[in-house]
């Protein structure tokens, strides 16, 4: 309830303050901060919302603290450290003055957020029974019932299933509309989800 | 609104599990076309043509102006907009969905699909528009979508009233707010729900209605199948969508969508003002508006004759002037209203522009309502960027 009387109380200008770090703004700074930011917004903005939502908005400081604020006492999984970082790199790419489109990332090559990098030799074997009710509680909700498709691709019989390191890096890190799920499900997971998903 | 005490990794997983019910579209980022599932249940019709994409998930994308050339906008090349997307099919398919009539009536309901159309049934033409279409021309540039011109359509509604619907749950005098609650959820629990209320007297109005048909279809599930409100002359922000619950209150919707977001301020602001809660009030009725469908912007003209088209509405009223401008606002010629004249739809108007001159050239329109409120040249700067009617400008160019 503490919670929520806290976001009640965020007025439109949300100015309820995080305690945001004024870390150095030069462009060397910015472009050191840029891939880790980038891999924020794939990982933890995209769950509720795809990045375009961000790319488009031309804020001040102010309000992107207001904004950043508000996206944490929603749920947002970001520490102290990462919302101020993520403030730093959304003012000073997406203020007022920016033009009309600027793109989430330069380079195209957001960090990912765990060094671990996926190796797929180094998964672990997947237990498909176990995987179904991962499946159930995370993913049916687009990809349909039974893996029959939905809002998301059908995944019965797709040949994404065959290629192992594509598979990995699309659920851990997403792509397109589907978010980053490397810190929402464990490796063993994921293995038993693509082991069920095999068998269908 | 209840927020569950639950560990930090275990909301996550809650968060996570409930994720992205109705995930959009297979879209990438930027302006693309969807291809989003028809009618529910229906994955062979496409649902949202053509439509510019500002939020590829949930999915908001506005109708491209030159459609605003016909009276009624299709439903697939309607605008979409929610804050968490449909909900799952499922949950709306005729065995599951219910909706719900509580709080301080004189007999709880809960009505099937079959059941609600016992009530008389009954059609409303109507504009719907979402509060912050035209965001993208406030300057400062406030937060949000950054809607441009279409975030607007006029459709034909086909449904009961809602005062039906009222009238036989038995409404008590204490009931002064009529809550509304879809089936749509955001994906963590911690994030508000999309809940909100209009007053009594807006619920029990005749051209209120629960509809569940539009355009003579069925709802198509991004327009909120099977049920949602359509508050004519309203913005949008009260056409809740995926309607499973109607509250009666004594008070407004408490919560985030009703307290905080949609309130527009009574008084003139400055970009960083603070500004007191007593000082905004919901976004409610329309304000008179007309946008320029045809010719299109930036296209390229052959000297002579140009028909210059469009639509024009309001929230209160009837429209009863559509002006034209060719110099920048100094001058006005009147465009001549045509079509169909109905309360809450949008009315057309054409204007006969004979080019004389080569070069690139500016038309403006502006529309005045049988309020004698006219269309000002900006609208006044809100912090969410709300209600923009400024008059519209396409830019064209005369060949030689």
């Amino acid at each position: 309830m503490r919670r929520l009387t806290l976001v009640l109380a965020v007025s439109l200008l949300g100015l309820a303050a995080l305690p945001f770090s004024r870390a150095g703004t030069a462009p060397e700074d910015q472009a050191k901060r840029a891939p880790r930011a980038e891999g924020l917004v794939l990982a933890r903005c995209s769950v509720c919302h795809s990045p375009d939502l961000i790319t488009q908005q031309r804020l001040d400081r102010t309000r992107w603290e207001a904004t950043i604020s508000k996206m944490v006492h929603w749920g947002a999984e970001l520490s102290e450290e990462e919302a101020g970082l993520l403030v730093e790199f959304l003012a000073a790419r997406f203020h007022p003055a920016a033009p009309a489109v600027v793109a989430l990332s330069d380079v195209g090559s957001a960090e990912p957020l765990q060094a671990d990098v996926p190796q797929t030799l180094g998964m672990p074997g997947g237990v498909p029974q176990y995987g179904a009710t991962v499946f159930e509680s995370n993913c049916q909700g687009c990809h349909g019932a039974g893996a029959s498709g939905g809002f998301g691709p059908k995944l019965v019989g797709n040949p994404i299933l065959n290629a192992d390191a594509l598979f990995w890096e699309t659920v851990l890190h997403g792509r397109g509309s589907m978010p980053a799920w490397e810190h929402a499900l464990s490796r063993q997971d994921i293995a038993d989800v693509h082991a069920w998903l095999k068998t269908r | 609104m209840k927020e569950e005490p639950a560990s930090r990794s275990l909301s996550r997983r809650t968060l996570l599990g409930r994720v992205i019910q109705g995930l959009g579209v297979t879209v990438a980022l930027g302006h693309v076309i969807p291809r989003v599932q028809a009618e529910t249940g229906d994955v062979s019709k496409h649902e949202a043509d053509d439509l510019i994409v500002h939020v590829a998930r949930p999915l908001d994308a506005e109708t491209p102006v030159q459609e605003f050339a016909s009276y009624l906008t299709p439903n697939s090349r309607f605008f979409v907009r929610s804050h968490f997307g449909p909900p799952l099919a499922e949950l709306l398919s005729e065995s599951n969905w219910r909706l719900s009539v509580s709080g301080l009536v004189d007999r709880p309901l809960t009505l099937t699909l079959k059941e609600l159309k016992q009530c008389e049934e009954v059609t409303v033409t109507a504009v719907v528009q979402c509060s912050g279409n035209g965001r993208a021309a406030h300057r400062p540039k406030t937060p949000g979508v950054q809607w441009d011109r279409g975030a607007v359509g006029n459709a034909r509604w086909t449904g009961v009233r809602l005062r039906d619907v009222l009238t036989k749950a038995g409404l008590q005098t204490n009931g002064r707010h009529v809550q509304f609650q879809g089936a749509d959820r955001p994906v963590a629990t911690t994030v508000p729900r999309f809940v909100r209320s209009i007053p009594v007297e807006k619920a029990l109005h005749p051209d209120t209605i629960l509809a569940y048909q539009m355009n003579g279809r069925p709802l198509p599930l991004l327009h909120g199948a099977p049920l949602r409100v359509i508050t004519p002359g309203w913005m949008a922000n009260s056409c809740i969508k995926w309607l499973t619950d109607i509250t009666l209150n004594q008070d407004e919707a408490q919560g985030y969508y009703m307290q905080t977001a949609y309130r527009y301020p009574t008084r003139a602001v400055t970009p960083g003002e603070v500004i007191a809660v007593g000082d905004l009030k919901p976004v409610e009725a329309m304000i008179v508006k007309s946008l320029i469908a045809q010719p299109r912007d930036g296209t390229s003209l052959v000297p002579g004759p140009v028909t210059v088209q469009g639509a024009a509405w309001t929230g209160v009223g009837r429209i009863v002037k559509v002006e034209v401008s060719l110099d920048e606002g100094q001058t006005w010629e009147p465009a001549r209203l045509i079509g169909e004249d109905q309360p809450y739809a949008w009315r057309q108007w054409q204007y006969l522009w004979q080019t004389s001159i080569a070069g690139p050239r500016t038309i403006l329109c502006r529309a005045t309502d049988d309020q004698g409120q006219t269309q000002p040249k900006t609208s006044p700067w809100n912090p969410s960027g709300f209600l923009w009617n400024g008059w519209d400008r396409v830019s064209v160019t005369v060949a030689e």
